[in-house]
């Protein structure tokens, strides 16, 4: 299968990086999305979307107060646009010699580095290696939708490992967030109350 | 050591605070008083649950029902990990176990102990705890022998099992009838069945003989229940050899049946002692005391009380003056020559009027049942004297003390020439006591032989065994000495704390003794056994006297009896 390229990067840090892509609807991916991006050295960056934005141009802003705006024009302001569709992601861990750590990478991706989406093996690996180290980076980002983003990606995850035949990666996750949150109510409450929304299917079930 | 269930870890807690578990069963699995054992490195920790607690890591988690709010599992998960139940387990008993078995070190660890390096070993009470997140398991049959000993062992008594798992639990009778022991709970709780169940016991056992003040005559002969109308198997029935049954009084029948033999008192028998012991029951005045003593002085300490009796109150005869005086077999010609007021001496002859009235106060009794009574007990027989219808405090008081005073005499005089003089030990006796605190209470217990062998007897080879359902009215003195107590359903915080008295962890145990389960349930405590322990009493009942004597006491038939005999 071939990966899906999703854009390059844009700027980076230790925690994190912002890839920038064209807006087509096709490859967009999608909020909570593992991504990966390869390093020169064979190393493999994880990390999860936790925000897509698009910024305004001068002349997206002359076209919303245009009175009639035509198709053709709006096509082509989105396919060929001067500011790229932003994500910005959250480094989660890294893979080397085959070995996936769920800790914060060595060092950050470098400008332009190509990044893709993480096909359902690779969330896998990614998801089902160690004893789910990456909750602590998403859990330490108080400003981040902590709930939601774990909703989008346990349901993305989920999927994953129940195609593979394993009902039981979500339980185990569920209770490892448990674990992680049940001195911090008020975030525990919000991540079981997304959780519910996002695949209430799968907690049905005995 | 049998089947392993775990049931939770140690979070914390101390010796003084009891250890805190955190149960990963369901709570329901557990109860209070389960008997737990907890491993941690070489050594297992005995311990009881004395209360179960339910806990949350934040309080909003337990304030919420979010089960109505998230699907089930979601709900079940987040309740597996902020809602729990601890245990609180107090810790009573500790013994080595050494290093894992089969290793090099476990071998090292048996030769020092065969080779007497290391002593082997026993249960120790507790001097340590074990470390956190040690496994707690529910005591096992295995671990149940370890501490109580047992079940097939001779002297050891399966009094009842334990509740979750059924074990059998024993006490060693040996010990038992080493110290003084009671028997306590509240009427209707099934004291005299538990009674029925030792008793039977430590006659089957025979180390020691026993005497039973039964003062409404439930052990010596069939009886039928108060409470369920059923019929309830005497001693006699099964013990037909090694048990009298006395009767109190000339002819006395025990319910329809006639007793062995019958007691009767000798008016000589009796002394001022035995009548002082009476001062509240037949409200005697504080001039008794001088009285007596001048009765004595008189008519010598076996006449007077005959002497007494037979003296009038009110007869008068004419003098040479032509006066009136008093008779010289009236109370009041007495009381003027022996320098006694009048007053007094007449009050108490009208007092002691109960006592001249009792039909088992002969003169000359037809038998000295007293020393035949005391024979029987020697020669290793056991004796149930049951007072027919004498069931008054008044019978009871003076009969069981009189009697009393009388064993102790003889059994003080064998140790002595047992110890003295080389002669044959004395056997080891149990009485067992009825309605205790009549005889046992503040006001009482100085004056009662009883006091007297609960307190010192021991070394006489006499013990007391107490039945009682107001232990707080029994004197402190003697319930601290009460070695094995047994209790039953208590509700009385008076009664609760007497019988709770001297021992280590009280305020745990106090609320277990207040929800034991009438009738089924009983409470092991006080130094005579290794540790507290509820037990489900054993039933006294067929199946008991089956496993206690084996098939062939069923009851037997007629006629092999009859050709028994030879005919």
């Amino acid at each position: 299968m071939k990966a899906i390229e999703i854009g390059r990067l844009l700027r980076a840090s230790t925690t994190g990086f912002v890839v920038g892509c064209r807006a087509t609807p096709l490859t967009a991916p999608s909020f909570g999305a593992l991504v990966r991006v390869p390093l020169e050295d064979g190393t493999q960056i994880f990390g999860l979307i936790y925000d897509i934005h698009i910024d305004d141009d001068g002349l997206v802003r002359q076209l919303v107060t245009a009175e009639v705006a035509d198709e053709a024009v709006i096509a082509d302001n989105r396919q060929n646009r001067n500011v790229p569709l932003e994500m910005s992601v959250l480094a989660v861990g890294y893979q080397q010699n085959e070995r996936v750590y769920h800790l914060l990478p060595p060092h950050p991706p470098l400008s332009l580095d190509m990044i893709y989406l993480c096909a359902e093996d690779e969330i896998r690996d990614f998801t089902a290696a160690g004893r789910f180290g990456y909750f602590r980076h998403i859990l330490r980002n108080k400003d981040l939708p902590v709930g939601e983003l774990l909703a989008a990606h346990l349901q993305a995850a989920q999927a994953a490992h129940t195609q593979a035949g394993n009902h039981s990666w979500i339980i185990d996750a569920t209770r490892e967030l448990i674990t992680l949150l049940r001195d911090d109510y008020p975030t525990l409450m919000n991540v079981i109350g997304a959780l519910s929304d996002a695949i209430p299917e799968a907690m049905n079930d005995e | 050591m049998g089947e392993i269930f775990q049931i939770g870890y140690v979070v914390g807690g101390g010796l003084k605070e009891n250890l805190r578990v955190r149960l990963a069963v369901p709570s329901q699995d557990v109860q209070e008083g389960a008997f737990v054992v907890i491993e941690s490195g070489d050594w297992l920790f005995y311990g009881l649950v004395t209360d179960l607690q339910l806990g949350a890591t934040d309080p909003r988690f337990a304030d919420e029902q979010s089960e109505t709010r998230f699907p089930p599992q979601l709900a079940r998960l987040l309740h597996g990990q902020t809602l729990f139940t601890n245990l609180v387990v107090l810790p009573a008993l500790m013994m080595e176990t050494g290093p894992e078995p089969g290793s090099p070190e476990y071998q090292a660890w048996v030769d020092e102990i065969e080779s007497g390096l290391r002593p082997q070993p026993h249960p120790l009470p507790i001097k340590t705890v074990p470390s956190h997140h040690a496994p707690v398991k529910l005591a096992s049959a295995g671990d149940i022998v370890e501490i109580f000993g047992k079940p097939e062992e001779k002297g050891n008594f399966v009094i009842g099992y334990t509740r979750e798992q059924g074990h059998p639990v024993c006490i060693n009778l040996d010990q038992f009838v080493q110290r003084s022991a009671g028997v306590f709970g509240a009427t209707g709780t099934g004291k005299s069945f538990l009674t029925r169940l030792v008793l039977a016991g430590l006659i089957h056992f025979n180390r020691a003989s026993v005497l039973v003040f039964d003062m409404h005559n439930e052990y010596g002969l069939d009886d039928t229940a108060s409470d369920t109308g059923e019929r309830v198997i005497g001693l006699k029935t099964k013990f037909p050899a090694r048990l009298r049954v006395v009767g109190l009084g000339e002819g006395a029948q025990i319910r329809g049946q006639t007793p062995d033999f019958n007691l009767e008192i000798a008016m000589r028998d009796i002394q001022p002692a035995d009548i002082e012991l009476l001062t509240r029951e037949l409200n005697l005045r504080e001039t008794t005391p001088g009285t007596l003593e001048s009765l004595v002085a008189t008519h010598g300490p076996q006449d007077w009380f005959k002497e007494f009796k037979r003296m009038k109150v009110g007869t008068t005869i004419e003098n040479e003056d032509g006066k009136r005086v008093p008779a010289p077999d009236s109370v009041a010609f007495w009381a003027n020559r022996a320098g006694v007021n009048v007053m007094a001496a007449e009050g108490l002859h009208s007092k002691l009027g109960r006592m001249f009235r009792l039909p088992y106060i002969v003169e000359e009794p037809a038998a000295d049942t007293v020393k035949e009574i005391v024979k029987a007990l020697e020669s290793g027989q056991h004796v149930v004297l049951s007072f027919g219808k004498h069931e008054s405090d008044l019978d009871y008081l003076l009969v069981s003390n009189l009697l009393t005073r009388h064993i102790r005499q003889v059994w003080e005089q064998r140790t002595n020439d047992y110890r003295g003089k080389g002669e044959q030990e004395p056997r080891p006796l149990v009485i067992v006591l009825e309605e205790a605190h009549k005889l046992l209470n503040r006001e009482m217990a100085a004056q009662t032989t009883f006091s007297t062998i609960a307190r010192e007897m021991r070394k006489y080879y006499v013990t007391l065994l107490i039945v009682d359902q107001r232990p707080s009215q029994i004197y402190d003195e003697v319930m601290s000495q009460l070695g094995t107590r047994i209790s039953g359903w208590l509700g009385d915080d008076d009664d609760i704390r007497a019988v709770l008295s001297g021992l280590a962890g009280r305020e745990a145990l106090r609320g277990m003794l207040a929800r034991l389960q009438p009738k089924e349930e009983v409470l092991l405590l006080g130094w005579g056994v290794p540790m507290p322990l509820p037990v489900r009493s054993r039933r006294y009942n067929d199946e008991f006297w089956v496993e206690l004597l084996g098939k062939k006491s069923k009851k037997a038939d007629p006629d092999e009896i009859l050709r028994d005999l030879g005919f």
